[in-house]
């Protein structure tokens, strides 16, 4: 779906150059990363190893980590970076697996990490390399799928959640079964993602989101049988355009989507649901099969530095959990609901597990309620 | 596409010789590219349909017929039947629409037609996400055309024709038209007004002519253009999910899932393995229509 995106942004790019006769994309120069004489740049330029070459291959989510961020850092190092991009976790699960590429930084979210763990997969991280990582706050640091950081540094996280259009929707919307009322048929969007949709109802039904068995699918069956016929748009990529141009009045998106939406427009409400949601944590590891992997804990060093990680939630505002960046964020992107939920809403997020096998059941319910 | 005609319609008449090398080295190339990118991973697909996913993604082949009956569940069924019936509208309605058009350029004099003919192919230089897009600012419910009607008081709600069958239908019709057209063009271009003539001239009326002397002339861009739109409009999924909202999962769509989020790929295969029989059957099928 991301390859579908990434085709979209590039063809958006395009419609936009062709709109307004001069590109749109940099914004401002950043300030030259060798004329910042900082301590912690100085230990860094002093860290380099030479022993490798300076190469680094980057597989990323697209729409992620920002072209200038990364032209940057090959500046600063001299080192030489490849990106590939990839649309899910599992396209980007299949192609390691498939020993295609060698990587030396991949972007996993929390429940691939626990699987990578598991498989023996991950080339352990060296902490004296990054010491950035003090700027990651206490919440996102030794999480469930991977104690201690032994293995992964945290990249950006978000949540999902229910964006209103107050102008069109004036009843109070709190929860997954407020949104899927009759009266509303043909004004929802929600993400395009099997997973996601059958976690929605079974934390309206009081199940466990980790527990995906054949009987707890069996059970969420009716509920998502009453509520995906409402669904007028299924879309993961940029689910904000079917509520930017008025086709549907409510969305269940990505926590980055809502906090644009919310940015653009006022009418916009970001609602975390009453039933519950989850918390997603994509952060940045090195996976065995990786050539430099003392290039890759520099690179992951440099993308924790606040001013580099402020530039990335700039562009992608999801939850930024360098909290040394968030002093640079201004106080509109810090009281963004979408971006940065309450700590009590924290507090009530899960995390999601590998679920394995029973993706493809999931898969199959989703299909099959959706072609009923 | 009229040189590929010429090939499937010549091909009972085979030029019979043992080809000489420079005949062999002349086709080397196109046999290594037919090789390495046609057979190998088409055979390649056939295997992983009898495989199985394990894990992470591990790929065991067990040779087990799992998948194939998994496929004609249902489900998967109706997913292929709903993307079969989608492409064969599409196919019906870019014929009805194009072959007047191909009719009228393939007759009009030779400026005119190759003005016609550009204009046809000129949305080709664009990318068809593009033009999707193009069609998204178009009818969404306060695009362009909901803005018109209202202003001219010939609709005081908002249309709802984005997300919807027909807006799939639509953008499917609009980025396959010109394969229809081009094909039916080159056969109307070598029609010869002769026959028509005669016709007229032994008493048919312009009905007749049409249905007895012209479709049977143009029927080989017909077959050819009904393939080049049928095939590919199956398994386009970028157009039905931008404009008809992913409600209805078609089976490229489908496919996809099985390869990534589904994890499971060998089913992912499978159903490929099948879209592929009914290509060939379509393929065998315009070829039978054809030799009539």
């Amino acid at each position: 779906m991301k390859i579908k995106a990434t085709l979209i942004a590039a063809a958006a790019t395009s419609l936009m150059l062709i709109g307004c006769g001069k590109p749109a994309a940099p914004t401002e120069e950043t300030p030259k990363p060798e004329s910042a004489s900082s301590p912690s740049a100085a230990a860094e330029s002093a860290a380099p190893d030479t022993t490798e070459p300076k190469r680094l291959s980057i597989f990323s989510w697209s729409e992620y980590i920002p072209q200038s961020v990364i032209d940057d850092f090959a500046k600063e190092t001299g080192i030489k970076v490849s990106v590939e991009n990839y649309a899910s976790n599992e396209e980007m699960l299949a192609k390691l697996m498939a020993g295609g590429g060698a990587y030396d930084i991949i972007q996993p979210s929390e429940y691939v990490i626990e699987a990578l763990v598991k498989e023996d997969a991950l080339h352990p991280i060296d902490h004296a390399a990054i010491p950035n990582l003090k700027n990651i706050g206490p919440d996102f640091l030794n999480m469930a799928f991977d104690p201690g950081n032994k293995f992964s540094v945290p990249f950006m996280a978000g949540t999902v959640g229910i964006v209103v259009n107050t102008e069109l929707v004036k009843d109070e919307i709190l929860g997954y079964n407020d949104v899927f009322q009759d009266k509303y048929k043909g004004q929802i969007v929600v993400l395009d993602d099997a997973r996601e949709i059958v976690s929605w109802a079974f934390e309206t039904l009081d199940i466990p989101i980790n527990e995906v068995t054949p009987e707890n699918l069996e059970k969420a069956k009716p509920l998502l049988q009453k509520w995906l016929p409402l669904v007028q748009v299924y879309d993961s990529d940029s689910p904000k355009t079917a509520l930017l141009n008025g086709d549907v009045a409510l969305g269940i998106v990505w926590g980055g989507e809502g906090a644009k939406l919310l940015q653009e427009n006022e009418k916009f409400k970001w609602v975390i649901p009453a039933e519950g949601s989850h918390l997603f944590v994509d952060s940045l590891a090195i996976p065995k099969t990786a050539k430099h992997p003392k290039n890759a804990e520099l690179f992951m060093n440099y993308i924790l530095r606040p001013e580099v990680s402020k530039l990335i939630s700039d562009e992608f505002p999801y939850t930024n959990p360098n909290l040394a960046a968030r002093q640079l964020l201004t106080p509109e992107q810090l009281n963004n609901p979408a971006s940065f939920p309450t700590e009590e809403e924290i507090k009530t997020l899960k995390l999601f597990k590998d679920i394995g096998d029973q993706a493809s059941q999931v898969d199959e319910l989703v299909t099959t309620i959706k072609s009923q | 596409m009229a040189a590929a005609g010429q090939i499937m319609a010549g091909s009972s008449g085979a030029f019979r010789r043992k080809p000489s090398l420079l005949a062999w080295l002349v086709f080397a190339p196109l046999a290594i590219w037919l090789l390495l990118f046609v057979i190998l991973p088409t055979g390649m697909l056939v295997a992983l349909s009898f495989a199985e996913q394990r894990g992470l993604g591990t790929i065991h082949f067990t040779w087990s017929l799992d998948n194939y009956a998994r496929a004609f569940q249902w489900t998967w069924l109706k997913v292929l039947l709903v993307s079969v019936w989608y492409a064969f509208l599409t196919t019906i309605i870019c014929m009805v629409l194009g072959y007047p058009v191909a009719y009228y350029i393939g007759r009009s004099g030779p400026r005119t037609r190759e003005i016609l003919l550009a204009l046809v192919m000129i949305p080709f230089w664009t990318s068809f996400l593009i033009r999707t897009y193009a069609w998204i600012t178009i009818l969404s419910k306060e695009g362009l055309l909901n803005t018109v009607l209202m202003s001219m008081n010939i609709i005081s709600e908002p249309l709802t024709l984005m997300y919807t069958p027909f807006a799939s239908v639509l953008g499917l019709v609009y980025n396959f038209l010109p394969f229809m057209i081009l094909p039916i063009y080159s056969s109307v271009e070598r029609l010869d007004g002769a026959m028509i003539e005669a016709a007229h001239d032994l008493g048919a009326g312009p009905v007749r002519a049409f249905s007895q002397i012209i479709i049977p002339l143009t029927s080989p861009g017909i077959a050819a253009g009904a393939l080049l739109v049928f095939i590919p409009s199956i398994a386009m999924f970028a157009i039905t999910n931008l404009m008809g909202g992913g409600r209805q999962p078609t089976i490229g769509q489908v496919i996809y899932n099985q390869f990534t989020a589904g994890r499971n790929q060998p089913f992912g295969a499978a159903l490929g393995t099948l879209l592929l029989i009914i290509f060939i059957l379509a393929l065998y099928l315009t070829k039978r229509y054809r030799k009539e």
